[in-house]
């Protein structure tokens, strides 16, 4: 069946007909039947679900960014929620950085929510897909989003957390992909951070740590093709033979980042540098950071750094009163 | 049998005169009154026939009429009661015909003949001084304010009895009875004054707030202070009067009409000296904030004209309310239209608000701020966006650590802060000459290149600015305005990058939160 609305075609598919992603036949409570604008994850590539909070720190935005683009350009499909925070930066960055990804609703496909991430939502019609089980025409429910979040961890081979706390909804969705034989990597935090509480108890648990970009990619990859093949050698050789690619790229790559950073160190002169070293993910004040120098300097003065950091797209200003690091 | 008395009333801060017309005849007995009466001037028939009689004069059974003249102009207040009181004296014949000519009355009666304070005194005296009338005799708690008017005698009574007296006494030796008022100082403030005000050497550490707050002053650009509960946000802002520049007599008077307009003077004083600062509650109605009632009076930002306007707890205000100030802030007063009348108030305040960063007041330091985006959304909400474009300087104070509150002096007092901000009035007062911009703040797009150039690397240095924050037309031209202060203040001719910087660290903007 073919709904013809605002230009675009929403797509319907049952469980019984051929097209319906494998991925999902195989999860418990797998939906009845889907609605879609777009396309469905490629079932001959890996694809990751990149969740976390909504109310990320600097940190996790930080994070799912550089996440978001090392995926698109290795080509391992993004899958998330499309909400604020994580899922909609991630994704942002992945379709950035040329890979595809999946907004998974809990609303109809034709409803953005939350609409101020409706430029992400027309490009996931083009480089990639949004998906939803929910008649088009259903608005956003609460209800409906622990369900939607079955569906984002049964699409994806691995599921990555990068920031949550505690109690939160990430966390379900965690429960549920494991629930669904799906891998877990949590990226680690501080013990301090309550946004990062909920990751260091999923290391502390089992789950896997995520450290290094091209590692995780690697795994990605190894967990994709002994799924797919069902046996390891396949997956070795697959592996051995990304191995050496990436060896000759990150080599390069590596220095380059190393060979960048120490230029912006150089180009910094000494007030500006210390500054730059006393900033943090986690948002500072000016007292703050003044307490973090040698020298002694007037807030006047540290005020004008910042905002020559911040100008310089080193720092950034999170409140009238607060900076963090920023990273390119 | 026929007297004239006058006296006078209030349209806005504006006065005019009313003759009292009172005639006695054979008839019926009866008191009547007429000429467009508001309920407490019909009233006033029961309190002046009984002060009349308390004071020893017996009313005879006879036909009284009174007409308060010009007729067609709705009266309010009870400042017409001694007027009447005389008028029917002369009438009776109690005193000579003439004694009542070229005195202007004013007073509110006691039923036992008391003359009682009325509002408004200050600009009706100085009304009937620009008409050529020599004598006041006003209620002896409002002879202060009347006695700053120069070129008119105001003496002060304090009972009718006194009144009749002085009117009986032909010579003027023996009309000493109720003494002239003594003119007080004028625009100076006492030292007394001085020390009771508060004092920035008070506030600990916030030296982000309490720069802004020399800013603002300097410039009298509009502020907002976000930060926790217990920060020091309505601290800093009782002390921002004390370090703007003393009142001339000019805004002195001002000040004063509007005070004795609303009848917030207090007992017995004369020129207000010091700057006002109004810091009402957010539960003000929009008739209360900028003025009205059937025959209007100054809302809170007149009352504040010259000074402060304090608002805390910013978002808790009625929309209604902040929205109905945009135009007063815009065009420095406000109009109030009413079936009685439509007047002006000057309303050239300083705008100072307060907020909490977030429901829990937290934000952004998410360990400790539960509250998620759409409830922070939901709270900057209902800040009107109108106001905030109006506000050119945004500072957050941070939670005062315990040690700072039990550490003693060392902070700069207000006395050295004003010093800077009266150098930067200075120059400001030198640049805007011939101009309509009094302020920094006054500037507009039309002459910012006149009053704000930019040298050629400032100019590159602020475009650069611009792309990196992403800011908005408006918000560039704010800082740009903010930094001629702060150049201002360091007694710089050019705009610096420096002061573009600082500047730009101080900027409102919503994108923080959003």
């Amino acid at each position: 069946m073919q709904i013809k609305e605002n230009k675009q075609e929403i797509w319907r598919l049952d469980q019984g007909d051929a097209e319906y992603p494998d991925r999902l036949r195989e999860i418990p409570s797998s939906p009845k039947r889907l609605f879609g604008i777009g396309r469905l994850p490629d079932e001959n590539l890996p694809s990751v679900a990149m969740i976390g909070a909504r109310d990320c720190s600097e940190y996790g935005k930080y994070v799912a960014k550089g996440l978001g683009t090392l995926l698109g350009r290795e080509g391992i499909q993004v899958i998330s929620g499309m909400a604020r925070g994580i899922d909609g930066i991630g994704q942002r960055a992945a379709l950035e950085a040329g890979g595809s990804s999946f907004g998974i609703l809990g609303s109809g496909v034709d409803i953005c929510y939350p609409a101020e991430n409706r430029d992400l939502y027309e490009r996931l019609m083009i480089c990639g897909g949004i998906v939803s089980e929910y008649e088009p025409g259903t608005p956003a429910r609460p209800q409906n989003f622990a369900a939607r979040n079955r569906i984002v961890s049964g699409l994806a081979d691995v599921v990555v957390v990068v920031e949550a706390r505690m109690k939160s909804g990430t966390l379900i969705t965690v429960d549920m992909a494991l629930e669904q034989g799906r891998e877990v990597y949590a990226v680690p935090g501080r013990i301090t951070e309550r946004l990062s509480d909920g990751c260091n108890s999923l290391i502390r648990f089992g789950a896997g740590m995520l450290l290094d970009g091209k590692d995780f990619v690697r795994e990605v990859w190894d967990v994709f093709e002994r799924k797919r093949t069902g046996n390891t050698r396949l997956g070795k050789e697959i592996r051995t033979k990304m191995k050496e690619c990436e060896n000759l790229r990150s080599g390069k790559e590596r220095g380059d980042e190393k060979k960048k950073d120490g230029d912006r160190m150089t180009q910094l002169p000494l007030p500006l540098s210390e500054i730059y070293d006393a900033l943090d993910f986690a948002p500072k004040s000016v007292s703050e950071i003044k307490r973090g120098l040698t020298e002694q300097y007037e807030d006047r003065q540290i005020i004008t750094y910042l905002m020559q950091l911040c100008m310089e797209e080193m720092a950034v200003q999170v409140s009238p009163g607060q900076f963090c690091i920023r990273k390119k | 049998m026929f007297s004239t008395v006058l006296s006078g009333a209030l349209i806005g801060v504006s006065a005019y005169l009313v003759s009292a017309e009172v005639d006695i005849a054979q008839g019926l007995p009866c008191f009547s009154m007429v000429g467009s009466l508001g309920g407490e001037v019909k009233e006033s028939r029961e309190r002046v026939s009984v002060a009349l009689k308390n004071a020893g004069f017996e009313l005879p059974p006879k036909r009284i009429t009174v007409n308060l003249s010009p007729a067609d102009k709705r009266k309010d207040g009870t400042a017409f009661d001694l007027a009447i009181a005389i008028g029917i004296l002369e009438a009776l014949g109690y005193f000579e015909a003439d004694a009542s000519k070229d005195i202007l009355f004013l007073g509110e009666l006691g039923l036992d003949g008391e003359v009682k304070k009325v509002r408004g005194v200050l600009p009706i005296v100085r009304e009937a001084a620009k008409r050529g009338i020599r004598q006041c005799i006003v209620p002896a708690v409002n002879a202060g304010e009347g006695a700053v008017i120069p070129g008119i005698r105001v003496r002060g009574a304090a009972h009718i009895s006194e009144v009749f007296a002085f009117l009986r006494e032909r010579e003027e030796s023996m009309r000493e009875l109720i003494l002239p008022a003594q003119g007080v100082g004028r625009g100076e403030e006492s030292s007394e004054e001085r020390e009771k005000q508060l004092d920035f050497a008070d506030v600990y550490g916030q030296e982000g707030a309490k720069r802004a707050a020399e800013i603002a002053a300097a410039g009298f650009h509009n502020l907002l202070m976000v930060g926790p509960p217990g920060a020091g946000k309505s601290m800093i802002a009782k002390r921002i009067p004390g370090i703007m520049p003393p009142l001339t007599l000019e805004e002195s008077l001002e000040v004063t009409t509007v005070a004795s307009v609303a009848g917030i003077l207090e007992e017995g004083s004369g020129l207000v000296t010091k700057r006002p600062f109004c810091s009402p509650h957010h539960t003000i109605s929009q008739p209360a904030l900028v003025g009205g009632s059937i025959n209007p009076r100054p809302g809170v930002i007149s009352l504040a004209h010259r000074g402060v306007l304090f608002l805390d707890e910013l978002p808790e205000f009625q929309r209604a309310s902040l929205d109905a100030m945009r135009q007063p802030l815009e065009e420095r007063k406000v109009y109030v239209s009413r079936m009685g009348a439509s007047v002006v108030f000057p309303s050239e305040f300083m705008l100072v608000c307060a907020m909490n960063p977030c429901p829990c007041g937290y934000y952004p330091d998410r360990n400790r701020c539960k509250c998620t985006e759409s409830q922070i959304k939901r709270y900057m909400g209902k800040v009107s966006g109108p106001i905030l474009d109006r506000i050119d300087l945004c500072v957050e104070l941070q939670p005062v650590a315990i040690s700072g509150l039990h550490m003693g002096s060392g902070e700069e007092s207000s006395e050295a802060i004003r010093k800077r901000v009266l150098r930067a009035r200075e120059r400001q007062a030198e640049r805007f000459q011939g101009s309509h911009c009094r302020f920094n703040a006054d500037i507009d797009v039309t002459n910012i290149g006149e009053f704000c150039a930019l040298g050629a690397e400032e100019k590159a240095f602020a475009e650069k600015l611009y792309d990196s924050l992403q800011l908005s037309a408006r918000a560039y031209h704010r800082i740009i305005k903010v930094a001629r202060t702060i150049a201002d203040l360091e007694g710089a001719e050019r705009i610096g990058t420096e002061h573009l910087m600082e500047a730009s660290f101080y900027r409102p903007s919503l994108e923080y939160w959003i």
